[in-house]
């Protein structure tokens, strides 16, 4: 079975890039899953203006942020009992009991009209779910939702609140269950089971909820209180009723959306609604996307009111991308728009109109970031404006500015190349380090500070990876692939080098051997020891390389120093127990490197090198017992200089039997 | 038979023209993997725009991609063409703020009507500070699986691996990049026979004839790697076995591209950062593309010259169906060489031309395949024939007896023949491609009587002794051939 991650960063809707309609979420083995239809673009040859729904996907999730799709549970095509292109496999539920997964769904029957109400059975959440032959005897309608109750018996709810008990194999309406004849016109029909809703508001009732909790049991359900559908809900002490009205969980929704129907779930100690809403679909109600909010009941047992947000729930954590546009708040005036109007799945962005303007931006995690962090957000303006970042809100602490210059800069005047090249109206990233670190979760405050508008897309708050450690006074062992990782090495002597095609064997011997400080053959290098070279005044820092490769990139980075057109000289000093004889020095290098064991040379790399391992060795050479020293000098021009250097015997295997002090 | 071609391939016959690298005007950097398009082959390059070749030989400017950038892909995702490139930062001195796009086009003929990019879609970035530039994108859609999965990245930090919806060529959600290799840039994936590869260019472009770059190749039996070359070294630790380096008056090959013609007909494209034959500029390279081992190799272009044709299938020679013309030599050294081995040892001729053309027949001979003796009416001459064109790498060949100008030359009837001119018609021209397994297919340009081009029927030993034209079959040693000079 298919099974695709997906992340969708803890906002509504809460999966992109497919209609998840109708959401009923289960808790099984600690995990969400979550029962939609599944609302698809009609075929060719369909009603164009109508639902349209040919099979189901089960999701889950252990956090409500990351959903992954089981792929297809049943379709249209392989039940039995159905209509294979009536495209009606509308809200389904899904319960255990008894060991089994019992899936409920409604569809068109082949034979006769309405819907039946079917049952497909399997031994995991995720199926794979066989589908009865036959639909539910005694059943017309849609949207069924089983309640396990306390009384130990299971109930089947559907259509506009009807409710039956069903027999011990769940795929059966109770022998014990009432009757009704009820007219419909100059029909009469006997129907099994109770209607729950009857003297309830309850106009275009459907998509019946039921739940327990604390002793009450809750019928939920979706019914036009004026134009459109609301979320309602009655309370009672019996499962099959009498109900009492409640009131309202969710409003109509404000874009016009005519449905609404829900699921209500208590994981990990928390309830949640989910629900949903046309977001990837504007123009056309009939595709729609689940979303989620927390619930909160008031202590008499009834439900507090429930409000969309974009933000829904879940934390972001800070070091991925999170889409701002789905806000927790925004000030007057905030604008959101669709990035591509022909494929809404790709997200919106948010537009801050005016000097002022900001979005809040709730639950972000911070755990994890440190002074070295930085901030990359996607953002597009028309003119030179900026953007702040803060904690909490419009007092809290500076996070992060973001400078959007988009307007060229330097001109071409007399086919000078431009210093920078316009972003005006465009899409492009804006990357800054960070100057207050927020710890754990917090909340984002983010405004345009600028005198122009500024439009986000995204922003990331990325943690650079660890390169180095100071060493500990603790002697250090090669790697397991025999990698001397600790290194006493100087800060980057200048060697301007515009490109490595310098770097030729006479040129490295030249400047290799020429002196830029004293004892440099000779010196053993404490951890902060200094030296002058010509004008510079340079530390030396023993450091263990977190990487098999030591990163002199990152390392002269890291120091804010010069990376390109330098010379690094690194030291190691290597304690061996007993003589080790015939062994080579195996080097890679970016780029050209020179090194001395003991004060001899053993091994150059020239020309426009790059770190191989193994790359080249030393003749065969003899560490002797107690201390050797191993100085090396690398040359870097326009590369992300770093190398790596291990012993190899002569069976080309690594030799470990050594400290490194 | 096509007179105008006749007279032109008379006339034209001993001037030579440039038919060592593509030819017309092959100017190109970072060449994405050769598409073809309604009959046209296409390839993009660095900084936009590509290349167009009508037959796979000659190839001019014209291809239109928009967004600039570096090195882009482009491949055909069911009936849609799907190109992805990289945007650079363009910061100063060059950022390393890179972006990867995708955009999807019904032809890449930008003369079609349907010709329209849709909006370009970004699947991954750098920021300009971390061990990656996002640039430089290889596509592969996996066979096994139908996932479509991308390479990019450069000399600056790692390159990475992400995975995008075949449907849409976006990122598939959550999907997090991965550390395939360092130390290469302008990468590419492909899969074969169970394994994936992983193709880097090595070295320092963009500096002429002293551009340094090779292109190497590590496999791993999953897509996310780890990619070991042949001496168990990871492309993560800067490992690589050699595909192809400089040579040939080229040098610098990078931006590996696989194209299949065929069961066991491959070629690669590259281009090489200078031709020494065309201002050293850098030109779009295409190569029999050959596996060893399960190793991908890069053959060398055939440039014609005087052979023995030797059938795979038997190891015998093609000949003229001529008579066998003993050699007058005096036999020395007595019987089981026990004569006097005092008398010094001195060369003797070998058969010529003059010694034996006036017993052949003046018109047309038959062809068949006899043991080797290096006679002349076994040695072959293939020349190329500028004026005829060519197909996916190479132009066409005349093949003709040495000495002479009695050529090659399908029959109608699916047999063949040497006609005692060469005249330039189809049927004696000849393409001719280097397998994978490093022998060759021997195809006429057209058979008598049928319209188009012949892609169908090749030079095939239905005996040992027999040769005729018959439907390739890689699987079978009766189609191919090779060529031994000696």
């Amino acid at each position: 079975m298919l099974s695709v991650p997906l992340t969708t960063a803890a906002q509504n809707p809460i999966i992109s890039g497919q209609f998840t309609a109708d959401p009923t979420a289960r808790v099984f083995n600690n995990k969400v899953y979550l029962y939609p239809s599944h609302d698809i673009l009609p075929p060719e040859g369909t009603r164009q203006d109508w639902f349209s729904m040919e099979d189901y996907h089960v999701f889950s999730s252990e956090d409500l942020v990351n959903w992954q799709d089981h792929g297809v549970i049943v379709t249209q095509n392989k039940v039995p009992w159905v209509r294979p292109n009536s495209y009606s496999m509308w809200a389904p539920d899904c319960v255990y009991r008894n060991g089994k997964y019992y899936f409920y769904f409604p569809s068109a029957p082949a034979k006769g009209g309405g819907f039946g109400v079917g049952v497909a059975i399997a031994d995991n959440p995720e199926g794979p779910f066989i589908p009865e032959p036959e639909p539910i005897k005694g059943i017309n309608g849609i949207d069924p939702c089983v309640l396990q109750a306390s009384d130990g018996n299971a109930y089947i709810f559907w259509g506009a609140g009807r409710c039956a008990k069903l027999k011990e194999n769940m795929k059966e309406l109770a022998d014990d269950n009432p009757k009704e004849i009820v007219k419909w016109g100059n029909r009469e029909m006997e129907m099994v089971g109770v209607n729950c809703l009857k003297g309830l508001p309850n106009r275009q009732a459907e998509g019946p909820f039921a739940f327990e909790y604390n002793g009450n049991y809750y019928l939920t359900y979706p019914y036009v209180r004026e134009n459109t559908e609301v979320l309602a809900y009655a309370m009672s002490k019996n499962p099959m009723g009498p109900y009492e009205y409640k009131g309202i969980i969710m409003a109509e929704h404000a874009n016009g959306c005519w449905t609404n129907h829900h699921s209500i779930v208590n994981y990990k100690g928390q309830w949640y609604l989910f629900y949903h809403h046309n977001a990837y679909s504007p123009k056309d109600d009939k595709r729609r996307s689940a979303q989620i909010e927390k619930l909160y009941f008031n202590e008499d047992g009834t439900i507090q009111e429930v409000k969309p947000t974009l933000r829904g729930v879940g934390i972001n954590q800070a070091n991925s991308r999170i889409d701002v546009d789905r806000y927790s708040s925004a000030s007057e005036g905030v604008e959101l728009a669709y990035l591509d109007t022909a494929n809404t799945f790709r997200g919106w962005e948010v537009k801050l109109p005016k000097k002022g303007s900001y979005i809040t931006y709730n639950d972000v995690d911070f755990t994890g970031a440190n002074a070295r962090t930085y901030v990359t957000a996607n953002v597009k303006a028309d003119k030179n404006t900026s953007i702040v970042i803060r904690e909490n809100n419009k007092n809290g602490k500076v996070i992060a500015r973001l400078n959007l210059k988009v307007e060229p800069e330097g001109g071409n005047n007399g086919g000078m190349m431009m210093r920078r090249r316009s972003y005006v109206g465009q899409w492009h990233a804006v990357t800054t380090t960070i100057s207050h670190v927020p710890k754990g979760v917090t909340n984002l405050y983010i405004a345009c500070e600028g005198e122009h508008p500024a439009s986000i897309d995204w922003m990331q708050f990325k943690t650079p990876p660890t390169y180095f450690t100071s060493a500990t006074a603790a002697p250090a062992k090669p790697d397991a692939g025999g990698f001397i990782r600790r290194w006493t090495i100087l800060e980057p002597i200048d060697k301007p080098n515009r490109s490595n095609t310098v770097f030729t064997d006479s040129y490295l011997r030249e400047h290799f051997n020429m002196e830029y400080f004293p004892n440099q053959f000779t010196i053993v290098p404490e951890d902060g020891q200094r030296v002058k070279v010509g004008k510079q005044r340079l530390t030396w820092h023993k450091l263990d390389s977190e990487r098999f490769n030591v990163k002199l990139f990152r390392f002269a980075d890291g120091l804010q120093k010069q990376i390109y057109g330098v010379l690094f000289w690194n030291v190691t000093v290597i304690n061996c127990p007993e003589e080790i004889k015939d062994v080579r020095l195996a080097v890679g290098s970016n780029s050209a490197s020179m090194w001395w064991l003991n004060g001899e040379e053993v091994l150059l790399l020239s020309g426009d090198r790059r770190m191989v391992k193994d790359d080249a060795v030393s003749p065969r050479i003899t560490l002797k017992k107690g201390i050797n020293i191993l100085r090396g000098a690398v040359i870097n021009g326009p590369g992300m200089s770093d190398f790596c250097v291990r012993f190899i015997n002569e069976n080309e295997k690594p030799v470990t039997e050594f400290e490194i002090k | 038979m096509n007179k105008i071609t006749s007279t032109l391939a008379l006339l034209g016959i001993s001037l030579t023209t440039n038919l060592f690298a593509q030819v017309g005007q092959p100017f190109i950097h970072d060449p994405s993997t050769i598409v073809e398009c309604d009959g046209k082959y296409y390839t993009f390059g660095t900084g936009g725009g590509g290349l167009i070749s009508e037959d796979g030989w000659t190839w001019k400017g014209g291809a239109e991609r928009p967004g600039g950038g570096a090195a882009p892909d482009a491949m055909k995702i069911g009936d849609r063409y799907l190109v992805i490139y990289g945007a650079t930062g363009g910061g100063l001195g060059g950022g390393h703020n890179g972006r990867i796009l995708t955009m999807w086009n019904k032809t890449l003929d930008p003369k079609s009507p349907d010709f329209k990019y849709t909006q370009a879609i970004e699947v991954a970035a750098s920021d300009g500070l971390e061990d990656n530039d996002a640039i430089d994108p290889g596509l592969l859609l996996d066979p096994t699986t139908g996932r479509l999965w991308v390479c990019y990245g450069t000399y600056f930090g790692t390159i990475r691996l992400i995975e995008l919806d075949p449907a849409t060529a976006e990122r598939v959600k959550g999907n997090k990049e991965l550390d395939i290799a360092i130390d290469c840039e302008a990468t590419d994936l492909i899969y074969r026979n169970g394994w994936y590869y992983l193709l880097g260019t090595h070295g320092t472009c963009c500096d002429g004839v002293n551009s340094t770059y090779n292109i190497v190749v590590g496999r791993s039996r999953t897509v996310q790697g780890p990619y070991i070359d042949n001496v168990g070294r990871d492309m993560y630790h800067g490992g690589g076995r050699m595909v192809i380096a400089a040579g040939d008056s080229v040098t610098g090959p990078g931006h590996f591209g696989r194209y299949v013609i065929d069961e066991g007909i491959e070629i690669m494209s590259c281009h090489y950062e200078a031709d020494y034959r065309q201002s050293g500029r850098s030109v779009l390279g295409i190569r029999p593309l050959l596996w060893k081992n399960d190793w991908p190799v890069a053959g060398d272009r055939f440039k014609g010259g005087t052979f023995e044709i030797e059938s795979e299938r038997r190891g015998y020679a093609l000949e003229l169906a001529v008579d066998f013309a003993r050699q007058n030599v005096q036999r020395v050294g007595g019987f089981f060489g026990r004569g006097n081995n005092d008398t010094p040892v001195k060369p003797i001729a070998t058969q010529k031309l003059a010694d034996v053309i006036d017993t052949w027949p003046k018109g047309d001979i038959p062809v068949r395949i006899g043991d080797y003796m290096f006679r002349p009416h076994q040695r072959w001459t293939i020349t190329p024939v500028a004026e005829a064109g060519g197909y996916l790498g190479g132009p066409y060949f005349k093949i003709v007896i040495e000495g002479t100008n009695r050529a090659l030359a399908a029959t109608a009837d699916l047999e063949l023949t040497t006609a005692a001119e060469f005249s330039g018609a189809d049927e004696q021209l000849w393409r001719i491609e280097q397998a994978t397994d490093g022998t060759f297919r021997i195809m006429p340009k057209a058979i008598p009587g049928q319209e188009g081009l012949n892609t169908k029927y090749v030079l095939y030993s239905i005996a040992d002794s027999t040769p005729t034209l018959a439907e390739w079959d890689f699987n079978t040693d009766n189609s191919k051939w090779n060529f031994r000079a000696h």
